[in-house]
């Protein structure tokens, strides 16, 4: 191993600039993978702390499976199990203030929140210790009445006996300050204690909790008070603290993949460059590696040769790509969180390096750049000793060009066929075929897309273009090497920009269909989730009471399971919905769909949980609700809008209070009549509002134009991402020109002796870099192109259909850009090539 | 003609003794092996140079055998003249080339084994000759490895012209062979020493 | 035991209309600490010849023994070890490492062979003084010049005490003067070290060095003559030369 090392390590030292080049595109993809990921679960961490009740300092909490509250009643099976000492019901919600009420207001990160608490007055104090600093605690017949801590007692400027007013699915509750806690142990929220009756009715449940705490005797074992209790409440109950925005954690599980997803595709091109570089670097040292076969170097130690350059380069671009990740993901938090913020309610940390993701990327790193070594290690194997002895090394060209082309043609087709069927993963396979296609009939490609591209060349410098045409038809296989790094990197940015611009096409048509009303009163936060506080029934006829109103509907809110698969229940009416909204089917017919829900127990799953969770229609779902497990039908696979990232099942409104214990409204749509004008009925909401502070008032024009800000704003990330992906594809250009130009400094200085300006040699390889590149250009097209119809199809089939697009714009800025990289690209090499001096260049072995 | 040229240019030095003048050419050509002339040819040679004026003799002591030779105007003038002129050797007159050419015309004799026994020999003079060399220190005697450096080159030239000879006999057998012109009448053409 | 001993080695490149015969049951013996030179015109397969029996490439028929073993049939690990500890190879090209200095070019084989860092560097500054680089060992190969370059690669050759040095057309990169210094190096190499060294030339000043010559014409030996026997000896062998005539 120690030959290895130190040869790998004086060869990587000799050639500093490749070195650099080809570390470098290991640093992206590293960087990348990794800041990407650490981005995510910096927003996971900061949710979770933000979100996630604390359970005090109790021995045991108990939730439902569902984190759905259930029954008061059930407490009573508690009183007889032995080896408990207390217990008590306890009912937790994050409620958001609004700034009428005192919310700090920011733009981005909207209103702050505080999680009520409330507690069986009689109970609470013999499970958790309170400790005040001020006042009192609760005691049995207060109402309206709070106990609060410390720090939101001096962030409100609160005293005891005054009045903190909370939004309250009646409009507000007052509630008077009795008590100032110190405690300020629970991180994240701060958490005001109120008597139990006053939570259920601010929350809009009566007689239901969703926690109950327990203290064990001493002495007793926990686990055994845990088993028996559980066993006794039943299979819907679980051990634990309840776990508000599980669905919004799954959302960005969701993004996490698609995070690794890009990493690896900058690693893939990482391993392309690497690939290349490897190759070179093979074929230049053939008199080396024949030299220590000669001398006794085995097989195993030449291959060993390669791969220690490669794993050296692996571990030093990973090394540093971490370095650049961590600091990539905190430009990312800093700049991008702002919105997630805003969107979330949640505020970003600092990025979080998790074991996974640290050592995924550096398995993943590593890997790569490892595995793209191995088969140019592999050809340095089959050096036999005899190539030492030869005087000049005759490149080797590919006799199989031709054979190769035909495969690769009949892989194209193969994977057009496969895109024709229309199933997903024969599709994505046929991707993978395309490309390798592609790759086998690029130095078939060379000829043609030389002549063409070289003639215009030509034009403009008759000599020197003729030339770099000659150069790059002598060696097709090399040329086509160097432009597919290039294809591959301008593919993946027009398989993006065509993305990117169906997605925005079909966003604009849902937000038109989904919000199809005239009105929407929105809570604080978008997403439906935790911290939004539902209103009773009263909210919804005030409204529809309005004059001009025509028609009102509402959104309600649910979790549940499936097969451990969170899933978020949207209750929806529906006879009303239909007509002023409408969800967007994917599978299913509309009317009898909702006919369906109308006789109960069905439900319509949107694309997202269709796919990951294999369901179809007609399928017989069992949904998990504190009332046990409830069998569900499958009418239809559709979304709306609002819920389009998120697992979600639309179901009656009816079931969901049945099932579910939910009977507030979250979202309201509204609409006008058509003699009606906005003067007249917008005042009248507005003044209905004023007592729900919770609610927004919302044109949905204006919110559809806020909505479309927004998007293009996420999608300026996508922006960034193609622009990092086609860097490394710039640095693969720079790469192999160089390569190129060090290859042929012989010949270069054959050129110098015979009379070759200098400005002709740097013509020269100018030319053929823009040659390159023109093939480069026109492969990343057609691939560009595939990918970019395959990537469509797949995210309708996740639930966002849309129609197909073709990325003129993005084919315009590909060529402008792949000719911009091609010159760039070849500046460099250029200039060695022309400073190349002369007798030097001819003793070049 | 060299050894009384020699001679004379070391008289021009100085006048000397017979034996003297004996050792003084052995150590100017490196030694013995190099070029081994005989005292008897040394004093045959000087002797004839008295006779032609170019050095005088003197007696010592009145014996005739023991004495100091001495160079004369005209030998000083005949030294200058010798190097005045160039050195070019005869080339021409090789005696293996008459072997080859006479054992293409015999049947009895192979050409190309005549080529592998002259090569083997001259090979072994030269292994010879780079051994003399390698013997030599070149920081005192380098003018000897120069002489050396000569014969080795010349050796080399004429087992260069061996291969030569050897690639091409095939082509030499072909033509037809040098035959002398034929003369009805008169006398042969004189030839020259 | 001979060290080399070559039995009936024939090597044929490719096939049909394009055979080649490179070496046609060729029989060579050679002994211990003889310094060997391979002669003849280009294309008669001396090449071949040093390359089969460093075995470097695999003959068509016959057998190369290397002190008694007929690597011909050795695996190409067995072979890479032979190679490696028996073996020091000489090219025309010197081929050194760019990257490595004199002194980790020389150390090579012994690296390969495991043996220690710090003795294996001992023992290639010891080999780059005898063959008189002292003070050079940190230079990089670009850094010498050609004669220099070619004594690191003797020196290299020599590093793992090998039993045979092969080189191929070693002073075919360099001037004559340099040429000499390689030749008399390697002369050194049998007379002091007791080597048996196997040269490939064309140059028949740098064969003059060895103690045998070998003439190679078409793949077959046309004449083997011994250069160093004393004079009696050699006219003896001239007398059975021209009395084969």
């Amino acid at each position: 191993m120690r030959i290895q090392i130190l040869l790998a390590w004086r060869y990587l030292w000799g050639r500093k600039q490749r070195m650099v080049l080809t570390t470098l595109a290991v640093v992206f993809g590293v960087t990348l993978l990794f800041g990407l990921n650490a981005m995510i679960p910096a927003m996971m961490e900061s949710f979770r702390h933000n979100m996630v009740t604390t359970a005090g300092k109790v021995d045991i909490s108990i939730s439902s499976e569902s984190n759905n509250p259930f029954e008061e009643s059930v407490l009573k099976d508690l009183s007889e199990i032995e080896d408990i000492s207390f217990y008590t019901g306890i009912l937790t919600k994050n409620v958001v203030l609004p700034e009428s009420l005192g919310g700090t207001v920011n733009k981005l990160t909207g209103s702050s929140a505080v999680t009520v608490t409330g507690v069986d007055v009689a109970t609470a104090q013999n499970v958790r210790n309170y400790s005040l600093i001020e006042g009192r605690f609760l005691e049995p017949n207060d109402t309206n009445a709070t106990v609060i801590p410390q720090l939101l007692a001096d962030k409100m400027e609160l005293k005891v006996g005054d009045i903190f007013t909370i939004p309250s699915s009646e409009g507000v509750s007052d509630l008077k300050v009795v008590g100032i806690l110190s405690l300020s142990a629970s991180a994240g929220l701060d958490e005001i204690f109120v008597p139990l009756p006053d939570a259920q009715t601010i929350l809009n449940l009566p007689q239901k909790i969703n926690t109950i705490d327990i203290l064990i005797k001493s002495g007793a074992d926990r686990d055994v008070v845990v088993s028996s209790v559980l066993s006794k409440l039943g299979p819907n109950f679980k051990s634990g603290a309840i776990q508000t925005g599980e669905e919004l954690a799954s959302a960005l599980t969701m993004g996490q993949s698609m995070m690794w997803l890009f990493g690896v595709m900058a690693l893939a091109m990482a391993g392309f460059i690497i690939f290349n570089t490897f190759r070179t670097v093979v074929a230049e040292r053939r008199r080396d590696l024949g030299m220590l076969r000669a001398i006794g170097a085995s097989k195993q130690t030449i291959m060993g040769l390669i791969m220690v350059e490669s794993l050296l380069q692996g571990i030093i671009g990973t090394g540093l790509g971490l370095i650049c990740g961590y600091l990539f993901s905190y430009l990312l938090v800093s700049a991008v969180g702002n919105i997630f913020a805003g969107m979330l309610r949640v505020t970003i940390g600092a990025p979080v390096i998790t074991t996974v993701n640290l050592i995924g990327s550096i398995l993943l790193g590593v890997g790569f750049t490892v595995g793209s070594g191995y088969f140019p290690a592999r050809s340095a194997m089959k050096v036999t000793p005899l190539e030492a002895m030869r005087p000049t090394l005759g490149s080797i060209e590919y006799r199989q060009n031709n054979r190769r082309a035909i495969w690769g043609l009949g892989l194209l087709t193969l994977s057009v066929v496969g895109l024709l069927l229309g199933n997903v993963s024969i599709a994505g396979l046929s991707g993978v075929v395309f490309l390798v296609g592609i790759i086998l009939i690029a130095p078939v490609m060379v000829k043609p897309v030389a002549d063409i591209f070289g003639k215009l060349i030509s034009s403009i410098y008759s000599r020197e273009g003729k030339l770099a045409q000659g150069n790059l038809t002598r060696q097709p296989s090399r040329a086509a090497i160097t432009a597919s790094s290039m294809m591959i990197g301008l593919a993946i940015c027009i398989a993006m920009m065509a993305m990117i611009t169906s997605i925005e096409h079909g966003f604009t048509t849902y937000l038109d269909k989904s919000l199809g009303t005239d009105y929407l009163l929105m809570p604080p936060s978008l997403v439906l989730g935790s911290g939004n506080l539902g209103v009773n029934q009263g909210f919804i006829e005030k409204i529809k009471s309005i004059d001009g109103v025509e028609e009102a509907t509402s959104l309600r809110l649910a979790t549940s399971q499936v097969d451990g698969t969170t899933l978020q229940l949207i209750g929806i009416d529906p006879l009303v919905y239909p007509k002023i909204a409408g969800l967007e089917f994917s599978e299913g017919d509309s009317v009898e769909a909702y006919k369906a829900m109308e006789q109960g127990s069905a439900i319509i799953v949107n694309g997202i949980f269709a796919v990951t969770n294999n369901v179809k229609t007609g399928d017989v779902l069992s949904l998990k609700s504190p009332q046990g497990e409830r069998k569900y039908t499958v009418v239809g696979i559709g979304f709306d809008y609002l819920n389009a990232k998120i697992s979600t099942g639309y179901v009656s409104q009816s079931d969901l209070a049945k099932d579910f214990n939910s009977e507030s409204d979250l979202l309201l749509l509204v609409n006008r009549k058509p003699d009606a004008t906005a003067e007249e009925v917008t005042p009248a909401l507005q003044t209905v509002i004023k007592e729900f502070p919770t609610f927004s008032l919302i044109d949905s024009n204006e919110f559809k134009t806020e909505q479309m800000g927004m998007f293009k704003m996420a999608m300026s990330v996508f922006y960034i991402m193609v622009i990092m992906l086609a860097v490394p594809g710039l640095i693969a250009m720079a790469n192999t020109m160089s390569i190129n130009v060090i290859e042929r400094t012989r010949e270069i200085g054959m050129l110098r002796a015979v009379g070759a300006t200098q400005t002709q040699v740097k013509r020269m390889v100018f030319a053929e870099s823009v040659l390159l590149s023109a093939l480069g250009t026109t492969m990343g097209i057609l691939v560009g192109l595939f990918l970019s119809y395959l990537l469509v199809k797949a995210i309708g089939v996740i639930g966002f259909r849309t129609d197909f697009f073709f990325p003129t714009s993005g084919i315009i800025a590909s060529i402008v850009v792949g000719l911009v990289f091609g010159i760039i690209a070849a500046m460099v090499p250029a200039r060695q090539a022309a400073n190349t001096v002369i007798v030097e260049a001819l003793q070049y072995e | 003609m060299s050894v009384r040229h020699s001679l004379l240019g070391l008289l021009a030095q100085k006048p000397r003794y017979g034996y003297e003048l004996c050792a003084g050419f052995t150590a100017l050509v490196g030694g013995k092996e190099n070029w081994d002339v005989k005292p008897a040819q040394i004093y045959t040679t000087l002797a004839r140079m008295v006779e032609s004026g170019l050095v005088i003799f003197n007696n010592l002591n009145g014996q005739q055998s023991k004495g100091e030779y001495t160079i004369t105007p005209k030998g000083h003038y005949e030294l200058m003249d010798w190097f005045r002129s160039s050195d070019i050797e005869e080339p021409h007159q090789d005696p293996f080339y008459l072997k080859l050419m006479l054992s293409l015309e015999l049947d009895e004799v192979d050409a190309s084994r005549l080529i592998v026994i002259q090569r083997a020999a001259l090979y072994q003079e030269l292994h010879r000759i780079t051994e003399q060399r390698q013997a030599l220190d070149p920081h005192n005697q380098l003018a000897q490895m120069m002489l050396m450096d000569k014969s080795a080159m010349h050796l080399e030239a004429d087992l260069r012209w061996l291969d030569m000879i050897e690639s091409r006999l095939d082509e030499v057998q072909r033509q037809p062979s040098p035959k002398p012109a034929m003369r009805p009448r008169g006398r042969p053409p004189s030839q020259s020493a | 035991m001979a060290t080399i001993e070559v039995k009936n080695l024939s090597k044929v490149y490719g096939s049909g209309e394009t055979k080649v015969t490179a070496l046609d049951s060729v029989n060579v013996t050679i002994e211990q600490g003889q310094f060997v030179a391979v002669m003849g015109p280009s294309g008669c397969g001396k090449s071949t010849l040093l390359h089969l029996i460093g075995g470097l490439d695999r003959p068509t028929d016959g057998s190369v023994f290397i002190e008694g073993s007929d690597i011909s049939k050795m695996s190409d690990k067995t072979l890479t070890e032979l190679r490696r500890r028996k073996m020091g190879f000489i090219f025309q090209f010197f081929n050194l490492i760019p990257v490595l200095d004199a002194i980790e070019n020389t150390a090579l084989p012994l690296i390969l062979d495991g043996v220690k860092p710090e003795l294996a560097r001992t023992k290639a500054s010891e080999w780059l003084s005898r063959n008189k680089l002292d003070g050079r060992g940190k230079h990089r190969p670009d850094e010498l010049s050609g004669g220099q370059q070619q004594r690191v690669a003797i020196s290299r050759a020599m590093v793992s005490d090998p039993v045979i040095i092969l080189a191929d057309e070693p002073t075919g990169n360099l001037d004559s003067r340099s040429g000499d210094e390689i030749a008399s190096t390697l002369r050194k190499i049998v007379t002091d070290w007791k080597r048996t060294v196997l040269m490939v030339t064309h140059d028949p000043r740098i064969a003059a060095y060895a103690d045998r010559i070998i003439f190679l014409k078409d793949g077959k030996v046309v004449d083997d003559t011994l250069l160093n026997g004393s004079n009696g000896e050699n006219a003896k062998r001239l007398k059975e030369k021209v009395e084969s005539l």
